[in-house]
């Protein structure tokens, strides 16, 4: 336990001290900033989030991927897995660790987002409860974009590999479900619940449902789950 | 202290090691030589766990590798081949990093990472970043991560790889006073610094183990075969038979090229006496008249043994 922290705050500092997470970081806030100004922030929408938090999820399918690439990835192609897994560590101490480093820089880029609430508040007053929430659901939407990507990093060590596959699998659950059930009515009902898109709904309204968390929790845990099989299978191959 | 029964791998179809035994007394500096390729990486990263083994059964500090891998992992120390390390990390977080993965206190930690700053030479570059450091100044970092947490076995895979020669023996004096409380189980492909540090030494090629013993052992096994060759200009059968009573040999094996013999003489004493063996040869010969073109002893170095060791079984298996 001890030591999935130790992953955590070792993952996290390596964001900071890496090049290509300030490069990230930048670019999502530059899209972040314009999508606030160019389509949330109007005289004629609600004094809320609802927009940007809706959008935020399309622009997360490309930034959480840049930044989940390298976790698993970097140690492979360097071999720092080696001195790493022939510590008194277990391989879910290295997953859940990474995640949560992962998790840490993700909520540290998403947190210059919260002075869009103060714009609005100079013109208006926006109701705190939807805003709150709405950063929940994106917080465990990105937890599960960036459980997928640290599978997808556990599998490869090109992180350009990496990050195409993490970008494909989280299509598979944000915006192929659409195309599906639009094809094959029948499924409907099944892609809408696998769609992290309509989980993310209700969150942003302010809503916040026991089976979307559920939803998110099993998605994250299975996810992670996954890694740490792949992890361990690592061995075998 | 390093127990290794039957352990076999195979990677798909290709065998990387063949039923290793291994045994290694607690205080012993182990040199683990062979070729590239001869399987020595492999069965170091079964032993630290880093891989599973095919089969058959290793324990270290009598913890089993396979089963009570946590215990094994905290009883060794280990320096990978590459001396893989954290580029963006500066020397003493790196080392901070594996203490705390070791469950260290930050106070044990702090007193630990002076301690080998001295032991490893570590003070002019402990706030470095490791990605600005030399090949050699990495290798002593290695080091000191593998001992941050003071175990008792350290399994160090080509320890001395890309250093200076001054490094080097600062590398091997260094090992040689862990030993004195430690064990050590060096991998190597450099048969000097085996025969320098090591007070066990174990040859592996092929995925086999050819050869275990102490230096001085392997090298009287090496000075046992050691020949005396002798070339003349004579008939192969005479040189047999003229050479064959002189006293001090064993046996004599001749070979014909281009009208000259090439005489390879066992001889009955091993050491000593060489030269009134070589003597009294020379002395057959010029009774006979033969032209002579060398007389010389052959063989002794473990460097040969190594060779003949390895060349042959590469050949046994081609």
């Amino acid at each position: 336990m001890k030591n999935t922290l130790h992953i955590a705050q070792r993952d996290l500092s390596g964001f900071f001290l890496s090049p290509i997470a300030y490069v990230v970081m930048f670019f999502y806030l530059l899209l972040a900033g314009i999508l606030f100004t160019r389509i949330q922030f109007d005289p004629l929408r609600p004094a809320e989030l609802r927009v940007f938090f809706n959008y935020n999820l399309w622009l997360m399918i490309i930034i959480t991927p840049a930044l989940s690439m390298r976790l698993m990835s970097e140690e492979l192609r360097s071999g720092t897995v080696e001195p790493l897994m022939t510590a008194p560590v277990t391989d879910t101490a290295v997953i859940v660790g990474k995640w949560l480093g992962a998790m840490g820089f993700f909520a540290v880029m998403l947190l210059p987002t919260v002075t869009y609430v103060f714009v609005i508040m100079i013109w208006a007053n926006p109701d705190p409860g939807p805003i709150a929430s709405g950063y929940v659901g994106t917080l465990l939407a990105g937890g599960v974009y960036l459980a997928i990507g640290l599978l997808a990093s556990v599998l490869t060590r090109n992180q350009v590999i990496a990050f195409i596959a993490s970008v494909f699998i989280i299509l598979l659950f944000t915006v192929v479900p659409f195309f599906v059930s639009r094809e094959l009515p029948a499924l409907a009902g099944a892609m809408a619940y696998i769609n992290i898109f309509r989980h993310c709904e209700d969150f942003a309204k302010g809503l916040i449902d026991a089976s979307d968390l559920l939803y998110f929790l099993t998605g994250i845990a299975m996810f992670l789950a996954f890694a740490v099989k792949a992890l361990e299978s690592r061995k075998w191959r | 202290m390093i127990r290794v029964e039957r352990l076999t791998k195979w990677y798909g179809p290709v065998l990387a090691l063949d039923r290793i035994d291994l045994n290694v007394e607690r205080g012993r500096i182990v040199g683990f030589l062979g070729p590239n390729g001869a399987g020595k990486t492999t069965a170091i990263r079964i032993l630290t766990g880093f891989l599973p083994a095919g089969s058959g059964r290793a324990s270290i500090n009598g913890h089993d590798v396979f089963s009570d891998s946590m215990a094994v992992r905290s009883s060794i120390g280990y320096l990978p081949e590459s001396t893989p390390l954290y580029p963006e990390m500066r020397v003493d977080e790196q080392l901070h990093y594996f203490g705390k993965l070791h469950g260290l206190s930050r106070t044990q930690r702090r007193k630990r990472i002076t301690e080998l700053n001295d032991a490893c030479g570590l003070t002019n570059i402990i706030r470095r970043p490791i990605g600005q450091l030399s090949k050699g100044n990495r290798q002593r970092v290695g080091l000191a991560q593998a001992l941050v947490h003071d175990p008792p076995v350290l399994i160090l895979d080509e320890p001395t790889v890309g250093m200076d020669p001054a490094q080097i023996a600062s590398v091997r004096q260094f090992i040689s006073d862990l030993g004195q409380k430690k064990t050590v189980l060096l991998s190597t492909h450099i048969l000097p610094e085996a025969e320098r540090t090591c007070n066990q030494v174990v040859i592996i090629t092929g995925g086999k183990i050819v050869a275990d013993g102490t230096p001085e052992q392997l090298k009287a096994s090496v000075r046992s075969r050691a020949r005396v060759r002798v070339e003349v200009k004579a008939n192969p059968l005479a040189v047999k038979q003229a050479l064959e009573p002189v006293e001090g040999v064993a046996g004599v094996t001749t070979t014909a090229d281009h009208g000259w013999c090439t005489a390879l003489i066992d001889m009955t004493q091993k050491n000593d006496e060489n030269d009134a063996l070589r003597e009294r040869l020379a002395k057959t010969v010029t009774e006979h008249g033969w032209p002579l073109r060398s007389l010389g002893f052959e063989g002794g170095s473990l460097e040969e043994f190594f060779i003949e060791i390895t060349s042959r079984q590469a050949s046994a298996v081609a």
